[in-house]
């Protein structure tokens, strides 16, 4: 099961500040919901974990990223993820290429083009909800993003966030409840606005 | 005595064949008092809980078994590595092919077997089978069987890589497995040559899944002390089970015992040997301990005996009048990763040339070609002999295809070209004899039933109508079944002929236990074989048990599947049953001191022709066969055992018809109407003969109009649950009318054929006959399964017949 998403997302920073913040990998996983890096590996590979509750469901992905290339003229990060999940029986990978694009001092586009794909059990009963889980997901993600980069000092992302930065959210699972309903109220938006 | 209501009366108490007798098993089914496999709890067993793979293609790096050996309860992980020092890891197929029991270095399919792990009850199973890590690296996946056999395929069995062959001749790739053809390619070439029409038509019979309710299982028991293993196990060929373990495992065949039970429905998925099954089996060997493995619902669906994948081409070619002159029918198999399809060994293609159904067709010429892919293995036959409903589904769709081109009614092409009454037995251009057939009157008694005229007029009207917000088809099938498997010279299974048996006993005071080397798992055999036992000798059905599926107990046979339990073992009964009334008469001529010739058979007794006060019931000849008072030399009991093998297959018919109403604007299909007529030739349980045709109905209906097994790009299935998977229930179903005639099997020591499968293989095609007549008007020549509302609509919407 794949399925491909194109966002762009509107960024509250300059585009240095931004893409000071999307080269900190354990800062980027920190702003996706129940996502958290527990190691890292070497210059270019991290470890980590993805938990995602779906009612009764709990999937808990562990796996690696590997940072395919980082190209500071056009602000562009490649990255690739996966992970199988720890209660056996899923598998979920990622090819990410996120990129900057500068708007005026204070203010970007983060601009996300990812090819997630999942095997096992999530894709077998997961896969019709996949498109619209995976839009929230991306849409909290770009939300906790540019809250990240709020409290950032605009200007001085490069130096250590001493107490400036807010510390990273607690990794918790994703919630169903509250994931269902952003899903419900995005279907009847599309339903409206068509 | 001898008086016609004193006759009618005995005959009444016996309740012997032609009777609609209630079901001698239901009463503890309906009150759940059936024993199924997983109401089997013997002391200190253990659960196992198969550990599956999320991948359809990839190579195992590792499996690290620690933390499910730290879960609380777990006692053991099995892995391919634990199955080696026994040689278990890989098993033989029934189709000549070899399959992984545990995954060995990689997988080949989503949801494939990877470890067990035991523990001491289910729960404590499950949460170590979550805990078992395997490092997996994927491998591109080949999920449609038109790409398997591409220069630059991904190869799926590197086991076999450089095997030329995989039990059924040369291969061509590493991912196929065999092609087989039949019938006569020139003659057929030739007439397809010189033919003034020709259609042809690419139709898919999708890959679909029999679902019985009660999913597969098994409890393992082997005694250490004794060296005795004991099998309880959803099969429906418990002897065949027998051997094929005795054959793996090493043990004597004398010291196996598989146990079949009630078993909740089969349909062909209980036929296979699984990996659960053999992995739990080797499991009590190691540990000693009874092993219970039960598949969950996924688990029965995503790994277990699938059905058909059959991508089918039919040609046909004929004169300007509708007579057909030849037929080519090919198609592309997809049986997965691993070729565990059922069949018999010299049928790989199972009976696919049936494919010329109910019409003399001089010209005719299959072949199938087999292919692996990274899917469930199987290819198992849900609900009819393997690959008819295949062969039934191409010719039925293919008479309407033609029917269309020459502007021809649906029913007069099926007529011009029906082998005719007086034919019988014909030959076919493939090489069957059909026993005995009736199929004009069949199909006009169901035309003048349904007022057929009338609906062609309507249906006319309806098309005249632009306002109409439906569209009404009429679907006909007129089907012929091949059923009961087989005649020893040309059907084996592993080199084990498949005759069936049967052993009667009666006691002294005219008790009855019949044991039969079939196996029933819902068709009512406990109350079908007694009517037939009833009837031969006289003797009460109530009276008469029926014993199957425990391999200690019953006489060797092929089992329940492929219709074959009334054809093969309906016959051993009978003919067991003659042994011991030929006995009985023995000794009423003893008894009355006359010669047997002066005998003559009334209901329950043997008389004295011409002295009608001169009689011996069946009663008191059973108590004189255990007394001394016998005729000189003979021994006491009357007890017989009778292996019979069949001189030729069943070939069972019927015409079903069907009206249908879609709606325009939905695409939702209504079934109007739905009038079924079968031709079983003699009718054993009339109502059990009718609750088949229901079933097997419903089935057809779950078939044509839901039931799919589908996958992704990826090689995940998308489809098993029941939250996805079409499983009809009393709301869906439509109201089924059912007819018949009786045209008796000439060979068949009681004139029978099997019925159970028919209206499933007669039934699909009569659905998407229907579904596609309703477009027909529009240039529609085929539409594919399933017709589900979506679908159904996706063609109004392309016709442009649901704008306002």
């Amino acid at each position: 099961m794949k399925v491909r998403l194109e966002k762009t997302f509107p960024m509250p920073a300059s585009a240095d500040a931004a893409w000071a913040l999307l080269q900190d990998i354990a800062g980027v996983a920190a702003c996706m919901p129940g996502a958290k890096i527990t190691e890292q590996v070497d210059a270019t590979h991290y470890k980590g974990t993805v938990a995602v509750k779906l009612g009764p469901a709990s999937l808990s992905f562990r796996g690696e990223i590997e940072v395919k290339a980082v190209d500071a003229a056009t602000r562009t990060l490649h990255l690739f993820a996966k992970g199988t999940d720890t209660g056996g029986g899923s598998a979920a990978s990622m090819d990410l290429t996120a990129r900057i694009d500068a708007l005026d001092a204070a203010s970007c586009n983060l601009q996300g083009d990812s090819e997630v794909s999942m095997s096992g059990k999530a894709a077998s009963f997961g896969a019709r909800m996949m498109g619209p889980v995976a839009d929230q997901v991306i849409g909290q993600f770009a939300a906790n993003f540019a809250g990240r980069l709020k409290q950032a000092p605009p200007q001085d992302a490069a130096a250590p966030a001493q107490g400036a930065a807010a510390p990273a959210p607690e990794a918790k699972p994703l919630n169903a409840l509250a994931l269902a309903w952003a899903v419900i109220k995005g279907w009847l938006r599309a339903m409206i606005g068509r | 005595m001898g008086d016609m209501s004193d006759v009618k009366e005995r005959e009444d108490k016996l309740q012997g064949m032609g009777t609609s007798l209630l079901r001698k098993e239901d009463a503890r089914f309906i009150r759940g008092q059936g024993s199924y496999v997983d109401d089997i709890k013997l002391p200190g067993m253990l659960f196992g809980a198969i550990v599956r793979s999320p991948f359809a293609h990839a190579r195992i790096k590792g499996i690290d078994k620690a933390k499910a050996l730290a879960c609380p309860g777990v006692v053991a992980v099995l892995t391919a590595d634990d199955l080696k020092p026994v040689n278990l890891h890989w098993m033989p197929t029934l189709g000549g092919d070899v399959q992984a029991v545990l995954a060995d270095k990689k997988v080949c399919f989503q949801y494939q077997e990877v470890a067990m792990v035991l523990a001491s009850d289910r729960y404590a199973a499950y949460d170590g089978a979550g805990l078992v890590e395997v490092d997996y690296e994927e491998l591109p996946a080949i999920v449609d069987p038109k790409k398997s056999m591409a220069p630059d395929a991904p190869i799926i069995r590197e086991d076999i890589e450089d095997k030329k062959e995989v039990g059924h001749g040369p291969r061509t790739h590493p991912n196929h497995i065999f092609t087989w053809e039949a019938g006569d390619k020139a003659a057929a070439d030739a007439a397809f040559k010189s033919a003034e029409v020709t259609v042809r038509e690419e139709i898919l019979n999708p890959r679909v899944h029999p679902c019985p309710l009660e999913t597969c299982g098994c409890v393992a028991s082997f005694d250490k002390a004794t060296g005795y293993l004991t099998v309880y196990m959803t099969s429906q060929a418990p002897h065949l089970v027998r051997t094929v373990l005795a054959m793996l495992s090493g043990i004597a065949e004398s010291k196996i015992r598989v146990v079949g039970g009630d078993i909740g429905g089969g349909f062909g998925n209980k036929v296979p040997v699984y990996p659960g099954y053999v992995v739990a089996i080797v499991a009590s060997i190691v540990t000693g301990v009874p092993i219970k493995w039960i598949e969950s619902r996924i688990d029965n669906i995503s790994t277990t005996g699938f059905a058909r994948d059959y991508h089918g081409v039919g040609e046909l070619a004929a004169d300007k009048d509708g007579r057909i002159k030849g037929l080519r029918f090919t198609a592309l198999a997809d049986h997965g990763a691993f070729n565990s399809h059922v069949s018999a060994t010299k049928f790989p293609a199972g009976l696919f040339s049936i494919c010329t159904g109910s019409y003399a067709i001089p010209n005719a010429y299959a072949r199938v070609d087999a292919v692996y892919t990274n899917k469930a293995p199987g290819g198992v036959a849900y609900r009819c002999s393997l690959r008819v409903t295949e062969a039934i589904y191409l010719i039925e769709r293919m008479m309407d295809v033609l029917a269309l081109k020459l502007g021809l009614d649906k029913a007069e092409i099926r007529r011009r070209n029906f082998v005719k009454s007086e034919q019988f037995p014909y030959t076919t251009a493939f090489g069957w004899t059909l026993d005995s057939g009736a199929y004009h009157t069949a199909l006009d008694k169901v035309l003048k039933a349904v007022d057929y005229e009338g609906l062609r007029k309507e249906q006319a009207q309806k098309r005249a109508d632009p306002k109409s917000p439906t569209l009404m088809g009429i679907g006909i099938s007129t089907f012929t079944e091949i059923v009961g498997a087989g005649p020893t010279k040309v059907c084996d299974i592993l080199g084990v002929g498949l005759f069936d048996s049967c052993e009667i006993r009666v006691h002294p005071t005219g008790g009855v236990i019949a044991r039969l080397g079939t196996m029933s798992q819902g068709q009512g055999h406990a109350t079908t074989y007694a009517q037939i036992i009833a009837t031969e000798l006289g003797l009460p059905a109530s009276d008469i048990v029926v014993e199957e599926g425990d391999t200690d107990k019953a006489p060797y046979g092929a089992g329940t599947w492929g219709s074959r339990s009334t054809p093969v073992s309906g016959a051993a009964t009978a003919m067991a049953a003659r042994k011991i009334k030929e006995k009985a008469k023995k000794i009423a001529a003893h008894l009355l001191e006359v010669s047997e010739g002066d005998l003559e058979w009334e209901i329950d007794r043997f008389k004295v022709k011409g002295d009608p006060s001169q009689a011996k019931t069946m009663k008191e000849i059973c108590m004189v066969a255990h007394t001394g008072n016998l005729p000189a030399g003979m021994e006491q009991g009357l007890n017989a055992v009778t292996y019979y093998d069949p001189p030729n297959l069943t070939f069972p018919f019927g015409a079903y018809l069907c009206v249908v109403d879609v709606d325009k604007f939905t695409g939702e299909v209504k079934v109007r109407r739905f009038y079924a007529l079968d031709d079983c030739g003699t009718r054993i349980n009339p109502m059990i003969i009718e609750g088949q045709i229901h079933g097997g109905l419903t089935e057809a209906f779950a078939v044509a109009m839901g039931q799919q097994i589908p996958f992704d790009e990826n090689g995940n299935h998308l489809g098993n649950s029941l939250m996805d998977y079409f499983l009809p229930t009393a709301v869906e179903t439509p109201k089924w009318e059912t007819d018949h005639t009786v045209t008796q099997c000439p060979h068949h020591p009681l004139g029978a054929k099997g019925v159970a499968e028919s209206p499933h293989v007669g039934g699909i095609p009569c659905f998407s006959n229907a579904v596609i007549d309703a477009f027909a008007h529009l240039g529609v020549t085929h539409m594919d399964m399933p017709h589900s509302a979506w679908r159904v609509w996706q063609q109004c919407s392309a016709l442009g017949v649901n704008k306002r």
